[in-house]
């Protein structure tokens, strides 16, 4: 600038070998920029084969880049390529300033005072809490934690704190900070401060003399796959998604909690996941029939398992224990075939288990039509692709959300428009429901182990009235 | 999402630990540094990927600005600090497998911190056995420090390391004149230097500042030659925070090499708590358990802030 102020009349050849040298600057660094988006893509690519390859390999091979979300560059302030190009001195002054936060010690759960409990139960405790110092309202949820666990501090609830605090999107419920108790010489009360909201769906489902009107299902269904599809955009599967971990506050938002199973995986997963992860009644096929290896799709497994409550305010598959369950799936959905699941043989449980040939009466196909008579045929579509038996041709969160289904009348409610309800979690003392079989917490190996083709040794007759039966060699 | 960054320090933590210590800054440094090399050689010995003993190394640091140094064993923080680490992420260790290479690195069977001029150390498998109540007790330790950093940083385990980024923009910058491996080797062993730093370049700076002035310094060393232009603009660092750590971490090596004849402790071993006492002692100099430490850092900041309202006070 200075120079260029000096000379202002004479266009000298100094001016012009700075201008040209500036200029080359400037193109070095445009080049250098593509070039650099260019190899982060790559990059990417190689590291996903990486991942392929490493996958393959033993456990402790993987790598940590495999197992987070890759580093994808956020993209910036807008347009350097412009503010170059109009900037004269070739130097452009505004650089992305990277910004991570801070770090300190936790506060004290002293700073909230307790307003009424939510749920408590074996494990969990999560009750409704107001901040002393902003009068703010929030959840507060206990980590369980085993005293007796020489493992310290369990893995999981580590993980569901680290995603929260990874996570910000507005169907995915906010955790505002993680307090423990007054006692800092020996950490053993570590409480979640959540962001609270109103009601979950299980409760209102429970409650609610009417169903959902078909508008309003559908704008549930759309912030439900959106946080899902955020989610997934991330690396983290929920891994437990079903009614009573959605919560809706009164302005008709849902928002996806309880991150007690999440994990971070690659792409491909990393081999040797714990099959034990999602509640029984939402538990994909895959699952049950002992896939270590499973992806985005279980939870989009799940997803069709709530839009089916959501109609019928009944869970939709409620199995006794895992080969009842089974058997529900496949005669809502139909047996899996050489061509309706190519991969379903190959599936540790799969070989014991023995299928009709044909199944008497009944067709074999899906009945999903004929449960959900009132559904419109784009919703049936929809409900049957998130229920497919084979986990790839299940749509993901991201597909989901263009389905026809959301554009039909009727259309999705507006959220501001939703009835309200009663907020069981705002007054009073909830009681404990029963959810069956859901995942324990740190037992995975236990239940992993067992051995599945047992439970159906001496069932080997009929399991139920009409449909067919499931038979072990 | 914040996978790219990393919190870092405030300039009040920094200025604290700095001023308010009752440990002269050359000690807290040499149990910075030493706890750091213990932490990177548990972590071969334990056959962690180096990306994970490199968080641990970060959590360390993290854990150390916030909590006095003296209050728990050195090897003990660090050997949480790993195991935490190692639990969160793809290949977590036992409890058992971490005591073992903690009992054998500050064992006298260890060559870990022993001058480089004497034999080296007769292995004795009787130097490194621990007693099951040793063991039960080190365990107890592990999983209350364990619970402590936690506490520190906030529960906040993440951790960006500058390394892939590193790889991704030297591959960007294509190097004509220099074999790929040799100069990748170099910005890996920059950063990985950079963690021992008691200047704690991972809490000062973000992952994509750290991988630039590694690729400088690397390039520097290998005679290699540097695009014209600003580059590093390029990967959003300025000039002044590149010349900050450009000297930072060519000043670890030498540092230490100094450090080592400053503390002589630090040529028989691992440095212990009873060691800096020791120090102290022989300086005239008081130590206190970690909590006086904090008392005396916060009643100094209040005398220090009183000065300061008296002096503007008479100045009006
Ligand atoms: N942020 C919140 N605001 C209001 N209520 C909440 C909140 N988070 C959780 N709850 C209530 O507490 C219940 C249990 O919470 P969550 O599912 O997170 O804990 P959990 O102990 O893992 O439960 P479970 O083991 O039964 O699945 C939820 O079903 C919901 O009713
Ligand atoms: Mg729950």
């Amino acid at each position: 600038m200075a120079s260029k102020g000096k000379s202002r009349w004479a266009d000298d050849e100094d001016d012009a070998a700075l201008e040209a040298q500036k200029k080359r600057g400037k193109e070095e660094k445009k080049r250098l920029k593509t070039e650099k988006a260019r190899k982060l893509e790559e990059e990417k690519k190689a590291r996903e084969v990486e991942a392929a390859r490493a996958s393959q390999a033993q456990r402790e091979r993987e790598d940590e880049d495999a197992t987070r979300p890759p580093t994808k560059r956020r993209r910036l302030s807008p347009d350097r390529e412009n503010t170059t190009a109009t900037n004269t001195t070739g130097r452009s002054s505004e650089l992305l300033r990277f910004e991570g936060g801070a770090f300190g010690r936790c506060r004290s759960v002293e700073n909230y005072d307790k307003l009424n409990d939510i749920e408590e139960g074996a494990y969990g405790w999560v009750a409704r809490a107001q901040e002393q110092s902003t009068g703010k309202v929030v959840a507060l949820k206990r980590l369980k934690i085993d005293p007796k666990d020489r493992g310290g501090l369990p893995v999981t609830g580590l993980r569901e704190i680290q995603i929260l605090k990874d996570c910000d999107h507005r169907n995915v419920v906010k955790l505002q900070e993680v307090v423990v108790g007054e006692d800092t010489s020996k950490i053993e009360n570590i409480f979640l401060v959540l962001e609270f909201v109103e009601h979950d769906l299980k409760s209102i489902l429970e409650d609610m003399p009417e169903p959902f009107l078909a508008s309003e299902v559908k704008t549930l269904l759309l912030q439900l796959a959106s946080g899902v599809s955020y989610l997934h955009d991330n690396w983290i599967l929920h891994r437990d998604l079903k009614t009573s971990n959605l919560l809706l506050n009164n302005r008709g938002q849902l928002k996806i909690a309880d991150f007690g199973m999440a994990r971070y995986v690659g792409d491909p997963p990393p081999p040797k996941l714990t099959q034990l992860v999602v509640t029984l009644w939402y538990r994909a096929p895959e699952l049950l029939l002992g896939a270590t290896r499973y992806s985005q799709a279980i939870d989009m497994w799940s997803i069709g398992c709530i839009f089916g409550e959501l109609l019928t305010r009944e869970p939709l598959l409620q199995g006794k224990n895992e080969v009842d369950e089974l058997q529900q799936i496949f005669e809502l959905c139909g047996l899996p075939t050489e061509e309706t699941w190519p991969s379903f043989r190959r599936l540790p449980n799969a070989r014991a288990l023995r299928l009709p040939a044909k199944v008497p009466g009944a067709a074999t196909g899906s009945a999903v039509r004929a449960r959900f008579p009132l559904l419109t045929g784009a919703g049936v579509s929809l409900l049957n692709s998130l229920l497919a038996l084979d986990p790839d041709k299940r749509p993901a969160a991201r597909e989901m959300l263009a389905h026809e289904y959301f554009r039909q009348d009727p259309k999705p409610k507006v959220e501001a428009m939703f009835p309200t309800f009663p907020s069981k979690a705002g007054q009073e003392r909830r009681r404990k429901r029963q959810t069956p079989l859901a995942p324990v917490r740190g037992q995975a190996v236990e239940l992993g182990s067992v051995d599945f083709s047992g439970l159906f040794t001496g069932r080997d007759k009929e399991e139920r009235g009409g449909g067919f039966s499931l038979r072990m060699v | 999402m914040a996978h790219m960054t990393n919190p870092l320090a405030t300039p009040d933590q920094l200025y604290r630990r700095h001023s308010f210590s009752a440990l002269p800054t050359e000690l807290q440094d040499a149990i910075f540094f030493s706890a750091q090399c213990l932490t990177q050689a548990a972590g071969i010995l334990l056959q962690l990927p180096q990306s994970a003993t490199a968080q641990a190394n970060v959590i360390l640091a993290r854990y150390w600005l916030v909590e006095p140094l003296m209050t728990y064993e050195f090897s003990d923080v660090s050997a949480a600090a790993i195991y935490l680490i190692a639990k969160v992420g793809p290949s977590p260790r036992s409890p058992r497998d971490v005591s073992n290479v903690y009992a054998y690195l500050l064992s006298t069977s260890s060559s870990f911190f022993r001058s480089p001029s004497s034999p080296p150390p007769a292995n004795d498998p009787s130097s490194y056995y621990l007693s099951d109540t040793a063991y039960q007790a080190f365990h107890t330790r592990v999983l209350a420090i364990e619970a402590r950093i936690l506490y520190a940083i906030n529960f906040d385990t993440h951790v960006a390391l500058p390394h892939p980024l590193a790889i991704t923009y030297l591959q960007a910058l294509e190097f004509l004149n220099t074999r790929k491996e040799k100069i990748s080797r170099r910005v890996v062993e920059y950063l990985n230097t950079a963690l021992l730093s008691p200047q704690m370049l991972y809490l000062t700076s973000q992952p994509n500042s750290l991988a630039v002035a590694a690729i400088y310094n690397a390039a520097k060393d290998l005679g290699t030659k540097m695009p014209e232009c600003e580059w590093w603009e390029v990967f959003d660092v300025d000039r002044e925070e590149l010349g900050f750590l450009v000297v930072g971490m060519r000043s670890v090596d030498g540092w230490a090499r100094k450090m080592r004849e400053d503390v002589p402790k630090m040529k028989e071993g691992m440095v212990t708590r009873k060691d800096i006492e020791g120090e102290m002692e022989n300086r005239g100099l008081h130590v206190g358990n970690g909590h006086e430490e904090e008392l005396d850092a916060e009643a100094e900041l209040a005398r220090r802030m009183d000065e300061k309202v008296a002096e503007m006070e008479t100045g009006v």
